[in-house]
């Protein structure tokens, strides 16, 4: 089996396709060009606006073993996917591949429609249930195939994913079509993600459950675009955008983490006027982030841009000064979602704008510095987002490698222990993100830095703070624990991850035994 | 060892375990683990070295495991196993040192002592990483009398095990006629570095306290004599202080503690209020030639109050202060370090002594003051403390 740029065994085809191997971060050079919707007019005159969701999916011709996609910004409070999905049981569609940019906790019903094969495939992001339910192997016709935020865009502006049949749930549309995700009683922010997916759909359906008289401004999607409106009582709790770990910390030992992420970065002289950076919704990055903001404060400096997804303390950030323009893909609380109603410097982005690989520009590689998570980090500096460490796959990609791939100064921030598992480990057991693109490593017990970066090592040193190797962490951390069982995996793929170039970065099997 | 009767130790919280044995024919064991069966063996391999560790070899033992490490599992096994048993001299066995450990100086920097409460096995899970100066594992206050067993054998655990670098560590024992001589008995197996004497009131209760870490480091073989931190927190132990320090050759520092204090006196917890029975700590402490360090500060959100309070002890002649939060220990750390203005002038007045010395002169000023003794020392003092702290310091001292 041939062998990918770190070290993973890639077969060479995966449910009949192809599969490109990673060869490295920026290696893939892209071949061909974008792909679009198919060529459709109207007339004056002529409306949009279904009787109901069910007659808008009957007119759509969706059929069965089609691919119906939906965007992820309502996140846990999401209503749509299910009353699709539902409703195709209803009218007896099946074999569908679902193509959302992301599934949460909500959509555990889900199950029951991959056991009756009304869902055979699933591409995108798995958050909890649905991930851990296919992990156990043998209930889907093809693995699914996770991608970053950029790598979806990528895949649908390429043609890799042809989309039939788009929902777009829109807290605010008009009936023809024009849809925001910022206005209205359930608003829930910017709805990008989907903006690709109604260029290149062969339909296209707004959902809403606010209609407005036209036009519905900002129109995000665009009424050229949009071939039907259907109104539905909700599309989404907006209090499921707030996920628990919505707030700052108060562990002393994610505290002292973000406290060693801030002050590397200040080491390496990033904490400066017309800075940028991105930092997550993770309760170790926002206390890094409100650090980071005194810091900055007391410095007299101010952060040209940041990128979200957005919460509260990002917003302050924006209010205060410190940061001039927000570039937001994602809103993770209502205050983030005022201030993009609000604010003219709370910029709402699409991924094509900060993540996609075929471009010629990507907001995240203008960033100095990101602080971002992983479930588990290996010696070479591989990041593992997707997988813990018994094999379930459990998460999705988000961001992480975009901005990794991006940023000058990427930290990951991780306990060396969650439980009694440690997080730095020989291999990973899943890469999502390679090495390469990891600089520094920042764990309660010190700071790892990759030996790609020495310059930084020298700013670490000479600023005083605790420079460790992986190797003394990880030993540290097993001192306490031992060394662990790890699952031995079988043949069978239940997840690929693409790389956000669309080559094939690691694959998770079914977890068959334990050594 | 046989065990009489069904007993549990530990909880199903974060970091910890439950433990439940009973008396049983041969050894069962059963784990249940948070994490699956990727640490099954291994703590069954845990339980079972800690059952041969007390010659158990009749027992049903099950563990539901929540994320505890090794460590912590076998207090938890040690602590049923003296429940189940009624406890004993077999308890008392120093275990084996696994972390690396050295004994610490008389005169060492103390800026920082922090409260970890003994029992608690979530808050001491990370407690290698924190780096106060000093670490006081609670046995008293922090713990309450059903669990007192319970958080001996975990204190003596942790101290065998984590390895908390140039850190010194104490154990805040309960006083000797409520139950601090069984802490004693069973911690000081773990090596710290010192104990912490409660409600410090006589001399006798310091003297008391020496003797019996003489009789347990002579029994035990252990690898240094024990420090005492007396903790004067009432009426009678102020008045006492200067005594009380003096009470022994171990006595290192002496800490106020203000909450009993207050209750006692009647009095509020205003700088002004505590001013003379501080002042008067420091006085009685130096007397006797030991460091001071102040009460903790209760205010963990009040970052600004608790950096007040702090620069306030210093400028009474404090060496260090309590804290009872790791998040406080930065700020105290950076309000006793010396300031650039104190380095460069204690390396002037170093300086100034160094040339007069090679010139013969029996007089030294420096930036037109006469530097004498005890200035020259303070200067030195202030530049070993700034190297220590990994300040620039120059080519002085």
């Amino acid at each position: 089996m041939p062998v990918n740029a770190v070290g993973r065994e890639i077969p060479e085809t995966i449910a009949g396709k192809p599969v490109r191997p990673f060869q490295g971060a920026f290696a893939t050079v892209p071949q061909g060009h974008r792909v679009g919707g198919p060529l459709k007019t109207t007339r004056p005159g002529a409306g949009k606006l279904a009787p109901s969701l069910e007659e808008a999916i009957r007119r759509s011709g969706l059929a069965d073993g089609m691919t119906i996609s939906f965007h992820h910004c309502f996140r846990d409070g999401d209503k749509l996917v299910l009353q699709v999905v539902d409703t195709c049981a209803r009218l007896g569609i099946k074999d569908l591949r679902l193509f959302a940019t992301a599934l949460f906790p909500c959509h555990e019903p889900l199950v029951r429609h991959i056991q009756d094969g009304v869902l055979t495939r699933i591409e995108g992001s798995m958050n909890g249930p649905i991930g851990a339910y296919v992990s156990q192997g043998g209930k889907l016709k093809e693995p699914p195939v996770l991608r970053s935020h950029g790598g979806r865009w990528r895949a649908v502006a390429c043609g890799e994913v042809k989309i039939d049949v788009a929902f777009i749930a829109a807290s605010e549309a008009d009936p023809y079509g024009n849809a925001n995700g910022i206005h209205g009683p359930n608003a829930c922010g910017p709805i990008s993600f989907s903006v690709i997916d109604s260029w290149c759909a062969d339909h296209v359906v707004v959902v809403t459950d606010n209609l407005v008289p036209y036009p519905a401004v900002p129109p995000t999607i665009e009424q050229g675009y949009v071939d039907q409106v259907a109104v539905v009582d909700q599309v989404g709790d907006p209090a499921g955008i707030v996920t628990g770990t919505l707030r700052v910390t108060r562990s002393p030992t994610e505290l002292r983490i973000a406290k060693l992420a801030v002050d590397a970065v200040a080491a390496a002289g990033l904490i400066r006027e017309g800075m940028s950076f991105q930092a997550g919704a993770g309760g170790t990055s926002l206390a890094a982030q409100e650090i980071l903001a005194r810091k900055m404060a007391e410095a007299g400096v101010h952060a040209a841009f940041a990128i979200g997804g957005t919460t509260k303390y990002l917003v302050a950030m924006l209010k205060e000064g410190l940061v001039r323009t927000i570039l937001d893909g994602q809103a993770f609380d209502g205050e983030a979602v005022e201030s993009l109603r609000t604010n003219p410097q709370h910029q709402p982005i699409t991924p094509g704008f900060y993540a996609d690989y075929n471009s010629l520009g990507c907001a995240t590689y203008m960033l100095d510095f990101a602080f971002l998570g992983g479930t588990e980090v290996d010696l070479a500096f591989n990041v593992n987002v997707n997988t813990h460490s018994d094999g379930q796959l459990l998460h999705g990609i988000g961001g992480h490698q975009d901005v990794a791939a991006g940023a000058r100064v990427t930290v990951i921030t991780m306990p060396t222990l969650r439980g009694r598992v440690p997080m730095i480990r020989d291999q990973v057991t899943t890469v999502t993100t390679p090495g390469e693109v990891i600089d520094l490593v920042v764990t309660e017990r010190g700071i790892a830095v990759n030996p790609r970066r020495p310059d930084l090592a020298e700013d670490l040193r000479r600023a005083g703070l605790p420079v460790r190797t992986l190797e003394e962490m990880k030993a540290a951390a097993e001192r306490l624990v031992g060394k662990g069982k790890s699952p031995i995996f079988g043949d069978e793929i239940v997840g690929v991850i693409q790389w956000r170039d669309g080559t094939v970065i690691d694959v998770v099997r079914k977890v068959e035994d334990w050594a | 060892m046989r065990l009489e009767r069904e007993a549990i130790a530990g909880t199903e919280e974060r970091s910890d375990a439950l433990v439940r044995v009973r008396p049983g024919e041969g050894l069962t064991i059963d784990v249940r683990s948070k994490s699956g069966p990727m640490y099954r063996e291994r703590i069954e391999a845990v339980v079972r070295e800690t059952l041969t560790r007390y010659g158990v070899s009749g027992a049903a033992v099950e563990v539901i495991e929540a994320g505890a490490y090794d460590h912590v599992i076998a207090a938890r096994v040690e602590t049923a196993l003296a429940r189940a048993t009624g406890g004993g001299e077999a308890f008392h066995q120093p275990l084996p040192l696994v972390a690396t450990r050295q004994a610490t100086a008389r005169d060492r920097l103390r800026r920082s002592r922090l409260y970890v409460p003994g029992g608690n096995a979530r808050l001491l899970a990370f407690a290698e990483s924190f780096g106060p100066d000093c670490l006081l594992f609670d046995l008293e206050d922090a713990v309450p009398p059903a669990e007192k067993d319970a958080a001996r054998f975990l204190v003596r655990r942790v101290l065998a095990t984590m390895d908390f670098g140039r850190t010194e560590l104490w154990v805040r024992i309960n006083p000797l006629d409520r139950g601090g001589r069984e802490d004693l008995k069973v911690v000081v197996g773990g090596r710290p570095h010192g104990v912490c004497l409660p409600k410090a009131e006589s001399p006798v209760q310091v003297t008391e306290l020496a003797g019996l870490l003489y009789e347990l480091e002579g029994r035990y073989g252990l690898p240094w004599r024990l420090w005492i931190m007396p903790i004067v927190e009432s009426p009678r132990g102020v008045l006492a202080a200067f005594e009380i320090a003096q009470a022994s050759e171990r006595v290192v520092c002496l800490a106020f503690g203000a909450e009993d204090y207050t209750r006692e006196v009647g009095c509020s917890r205003s700088g002004e209020a505590l001013l003379w029975a501080r002042s008067h700590l420091v006085a009685a402490a130096k007397a006797a030639g030991v460091q001071a360090s102040d009460t903790v500060f209760p205010d963990v959100e009040d970052e600004a109050g608790l950096r007040v309070e702090t620069l306030s002890a210093r400028n009474l002649g404090f060496d260090g202060k309590g804290v009872i939060h790791p998040l406080q220990i930065d700020s105290v750390h950076e309000v006793f370090a010396p300031s650039a203005d104190e380095v460069a002038w204690a390396r002037g007045v170093v300086e100034a002594a160094e040339a007069a010395e090679k010139q013969g002169l029996g007089a030294v000023t420096y930036q037109g003051r006469l530097v004498d003794r005890p200035v020259l020392l303070r200067a030195k003092r202030t530049l070993a403390m700034a190297q220590a702290l990994g300040m620039e310091v120059g080519n002085a001292g």
